[in-house]
């Protein structure tokens, strides 16, 4: 539309309003993590660390937080890995099979994440494979982090320019060699974001570690969750903004590496 | 596979200087076969197994647990509500999306950047902790209705009922709707729309007969989205509804994990798993048929 100024004004109203609205409740947990107060008031009664401080003595929180970490890093190799090398299999050798098996590496991504999640509880205890929480957290997440890096790592492969490669073989560089010098190189941009996509997904997963978590493996998110179902003291605020500043973290440490671009270019194909 | 076929691959495994490629897609193929393909498979077989007090299930094939899912009426309620939840939320975050996606669509690449990482930041934020920002605004004593007492009206139930879950999904899922309609918006030239203008159309006309129509792919594939995360969702019911909202997800975790009767628990997840399909089936006919005639 060819808009009046007042069209211009009321559209760019109408647009903060919406931004304010989806980062509301983002803000409004990092001010309850910093109000003295037991219950946010407006105005804010004071200026206050007492809830970061009942946080480091909150065992179930701390303990919760170190799992967490541990199996979001523990799935981000994992998918990095697994990922990127069914993307190089597919995209350069899977012929006539290419299109079936990327709608199978996808596969996890349009079902709901609760029904895969029913679907592996069940199948873990009738099967027995493992009895280990942390595995079968391990598996669940992978599973779900896999389809981003496979796309990632697809997207940059597709537009990968093989004389690269043939180059340097046919100046006499080794198998090995070439793949550490060349192809690895080229498809970092495409890793460092799935990766990315796979440590914060895994971190903030919730349906799938409902389901699979046991006792003394509780990730976050779902120690938070059991939580808040009794109270919502600012110490929960507090373990969330912990959580916000490390995404915040990891995001600006990935734009130094690679570029902001990057991650959500190659995140939308 | 043809003998040249063989030789192809022989010569790419040779370029790519790696190992046998094959083995490059074994481990994708065990983790998503292994633990995706067959765990569906078999939940589909648990919902053919028979119950028992004793035991999770026993291997005993019968249809009992498909029949008093749709015998009873509480799921009917159940199922409708689930529903429900997502017509009104896909409507809602299309009504909000669209000035959002367009505001973003006509602006100046340099504040597009920024805007989007605006859109894009709550994704990065779980959805437990935003949901806990909610309950923060919205409790009886929370922010919202501080803020309407000091103009002297509510106090307003906001939360534990379905207003306080509507909030939520709306919240959560609209990123996603403004990222579909994005799409499709960026890909209307301006030009048109001003030849629309320049040829009497007024602002509302051109929008109907000009911008919208343009943009139905982005509508259909947001629409689909937000409808399906919407039914499946899982933390905002629980967490905003209290206990007094119940959708289907919740049922079959109850179902499963507490009751621990897995052949009903399977059989009502795939009930409402094939009703979500076919009404999104039906919904995308639909739209490919007023897209069609629309040009």
């Amino acid at each position: 539309m060819e808009l009046t100024r007042w069209g211009q004004f009321a559209l760019h109203a109408v647009a903060t309003l919406l931004y304010l609205f989806l980062l509301a409740p983002i803000f409004i947990v990092v001010i309850a993590a910093f109000n003295s107060g037991e219950y946010l008031r407006f105005p804010p009664e004071g200026f206050s660390l007492r809830w970061f401080r009942s946080l480091l003595s909150s065992e179930p929180f701390i303990e919760s937080f170190l799992f967490s970490l541990q199996l979001a890093v523990t799935v981000t190799i994992l998918a990095t890995v697994i990922g990127t090398a069914a993307a190089l299999y597919i995209v350069r050798h899977a012929g006539r099979l290419r299109s079936p098996l990327q709608l199978l590496m996808i596969s996890p991504l349009p079902v709901p994440a609760i029904l895969t999640g029913i679907a592996l509880l069940i199948f873990f205890y009738a099967t027995d494979i493992s009895r280990s929480s942390f595995t079968h957290l391990v598996i669940g997440h992978t599973l779900v982090c896999l389809p981003y890096v496979f796309l990632t790592v697809s997207t940059v492969l597709v537009g990968f320019d093989r004389s690269l490669e043939e180059a340097a073989r046919s100046l006499g560089a080794g198998p090995l060699t070439t793949f550490f010098r060349i192809t690895l190189p080229i498809l970092k941009s495409g890793m460092v974001s799935g990766a990315v996509f796979a440590f914060i997904i895994s971190f903030d997963q919730f349906p799938i570690s409902l389901l699979l978590s046991g006792v003394g493996s509780t990730p976050l998110p779902v120690q938070l969750f059991d939580y808040l179902r009794f109270s919502f003291d600012p110490t929960a605020a507090a373990v969330s903004t912990v959580t916000i500043v490390m995404t915040v973290i990891v995001v600006l440490v990935t734009e130094r590496l690679v570029g902001l671009e990057s991650l959500y270019n190659r995140g939308k194909s | 596979m043809s003998a040249t076929a063989d030789r192809v691959s022989m010569r790419e495994r040779f370029q790519a200087g790696s190992s046998p490629p094959a083995l490059l897609i074994i481990p994708a193929l065990i983790l998503v076969g292994g633990f995706f393909v067959i765990p569906y498979l078999y939940l589909l077989y648990m919902s053919f197994m028979t119950h028992t007090t004793g035991a999770a299930y026993i291997r005993e094939f019968t249809l009992e647990n498909y029949t008093e899912t749709l015998r009873d009426p509480f799921n009917w309620r159940i199922i409708w509500q689930t529903l429900r939840f997502g017509i009104v939320t896909t409507l809602v975050t299309l009504i909000l999306s669209y000035p959002l996606a367009y505001h973003m669509a006509r602006a100046q690449s340099r504040v597009k950047g920024l805007l989007m990482i605006l859109l894009l930041a709550p994704l990065l934020v779980g959805i437990v902790i935003r949901s806990y920002g909610w309950m923060i605004l919205l409790a009886d004593t929370g922010l919202v209705n501080q803020l309407a007492e000091a103009f002297g009206v509510g106090p307003f139930a906001l939360m534990y009922n379905r207003t306080g879950v509507m909030i939520g999904l709306v919240h959560i899922y609209m990123p996603f709707m403004a990222l579909s309609l994005l799409g499709s918006i960026q890909g209307i030239d301006p030009d048109i729309e001003r030849a629309a203008r320049s040829l009497g159309a007024n602002g509302w006309q051109t929008f109907w007969r000009v911008t919208w129509p343009l943009s139905l792919p982005g509508v259909a594939s947001g629409t689909v989205l937000v409808f399906v995360l919407t039914v499946s969702s899982y933390v905002i019911p629980s967490l905003l509804g209290g206990h007094r909202v119940i959708t289907v997800p919740l049922l079959v975790v109850q179902t499963v994990q507490q009751i621990f009767n897995w052949p009903l628990g399977s059989a009502l997840a795939i009930v409402f798993f094939v009703i979500t399909i076919a009404i999104v089936g039906v919904y995308l006919k639909m739209m490919d048929r007023v897209m069609k005639g629309e040009r």
